[in-house]
């Protein structure tokens, strides 16, 4: 099975038969998946910070990193596959946005980062229909062309679908 | 049912772990002491034809992109910086730890070394972004050792990620070091400071060893430290990069402000910046080792 891998900050989309697009290892970083039913195609944006503010030129560089140039940066990829550019008709799923253990404000990284792309998300008109946010856990997230479907996984866990 | 380790188990653990290289040690002592300079490190690394060896070789992998090879080392030493140097000489004489497959935490074989090496640059990073007056090399140097324990622990864990992480689910344990210290009678940081003592490691690594999950009982001389590299630990795991099922399973110490004056802001540009330098450090590391 052909497989696109996208590493921190990558963003990425298919729409081939067989294709399963995969991100490893969020910790505190959130995927957002972005599925078409119309015309088939799934998208991922590996988000590793809520704003791009903190470094304009990353964002440049790497829109994906952020959550409020991530997300533009993934619905601009998926027009090419002939998708609504505004988000139109697309299922939203978020996985990730995990904590460490006792933490405060400052390392609230995870919860920040689900939150804001809840609010860009809200902004296009669209919601998330299913999460697996927060906790103390990382994960590993595919997503298949074929399905539509979201499996996770995380050592010492069994895998779980979303 | 696991098995617990005595002391005498994990000296015996100890004993089948190969020391580390004269000049390794060396270059350990000369990190810890505020007053040594550049030249004894290259002094150092000339005594040992394979550091010198693979010093130049991370220096003139593709990672950095030096159009001009270097060939003196003197030069290759001021251009990677202390800290990679001596990260050279640990990672390779301590590759059998570092490498080793971390069964008992379902981590994967180099999980311990790219843990570590994350946790080198964030402990790194925060003590720079911090304003801190701590060496930002020793802080590198301490985040690459800390849990080396894992590695002499990890076989008698085999089994029981699974059970543990629903047991914190369900508050029968506070956190992974205390499943650890019930489960088999050491935990990981205790088990890597009696290798620290073996190792004759410096006395602020082996602090940080020691203490790195409860740095509020590291005395107060290497508390700042030692908190540096708590932080850090726990950046590179919310950055994905833990060692297994353990990972974010453990207390992060909000006192760490006393301690550490870390922005908000400060730590989503320390994420940034371990992201990049992780890539780079790895490659460079990785294309050197072929």
């Amino acid at each position: 099975m052909g497989q696109i891998i996208l590493g921190v900050g990558d963003y990425g989309a298919s729409n081939q038969s067989g294709e399963e697009v995969k991100t490893f290892a969020l910790g505190s970083c959130v995927s957002v998946v972005f599925l078409d039913p119309k015309t088939r195609t799934i998208g991922m944006v590996h988000v590793a910070l809520p704003e791009s503010s903190i470094n304009k030129a990353k964002s440049a560089e790497k829109p994906g990193y952020f959550a409020d140039t991530g997300i533009p940066a993934l619905l601009a990829q998926m027009a090419k596959f002939g998708c609504n550019p505004k988000g139109k008709g697309m299922v939203v799923k978020l996985c990730g946005g995990a904590n460490v253990m006792d933490t405060n404000d400052t390392f609230q990284i995870g919860k920040r980062n689900a939150l804001s792309i809840k609010k860009i998300l809200w902004k296009y008109g669209m919601g998330a229909v299913a999460e697996d946010l927060g906790g103390n856990f990382s994960r590993t997230v595919s997503v298949s062309v074929d399905t539509g479907e979201i499996i996770l996984s995380s050592p010492g866990r069994p895998n779980w679908k979303l | 049912m696991t098995e617990k380790i005595t002391p005498e188990e994990i000296q015996k653990i100890i004993s089948s772990v190969p020391l580390l290289s004269a000049s390794a040690n060396q270059l350990l002592q000369a990190t810890t002491d505020p007053d040594h300079d550049l030249m004894q490190i290259v002094n150092v690394v000339k005594t040992d034809a394979t550091l010198t060896a693979r010093v130049l070789k991370v220096v003139n992998s593709a990672a950095f992109g030096l159009i001009n090879e270097i060939t003196s080392l003197d030069r290759a030493i001021s251009y990677l910086g202390e800290r990679l140097v001596v990260g050279i000489a640990i990672g390779d004489c301590a590759a059998q730890l570092f490498d080793k497959e971390l069964k008992g935490y379902e981590g994967e074989h180099g999980a311990l070394w790219r843990h570590d090496l994350r946790t080198a640059i964030a402990s790194r990073e925060v003590v720079t972004q911090s304003n801190s007056t701590i060496n930002p090399d020793l802080a590198f140097t301490a985040g690459l050792l800390h849990d080396i324990g894992k590695a002499l622990i990890s076989d008698y864990l085999q089994g029981t990620a699974s059970d543990v992480l629903q047991k914190i689910e369900n508050n029968e344990f506070s956190d992974y070091l205390a499943a650890e210290e019930e489960l088999i009678g050491f935990d990981h940081p205790r088990a890597g400071y009696e290798l620290a003592l073996v190792w004759k490691l410096p006395e602020p690594i082996a602090e940080v060893i020691r203490f790195h999950h409860t740095p509020a009982e590291a005395s107060e001389e290497f508390r700042e430290l030692v908190y540096a590299v708590h932080l850090g630990d726990n950046i590179a795991m919310m950055g994905g990069c833990g060692t297994g099922a353990d990972s974010m399973q453990y207390m992060l110490d909000t006192n760490y402000t006393q301690y550490v004056d870390l922005h908000p802001n400060a730590l989503a540009n320390i994420m940034l910046v371990v992201n990049e330098d992780y890539e780079k450090l790895e490659r460079s590391f990785s294309e050197a080792g072929e």
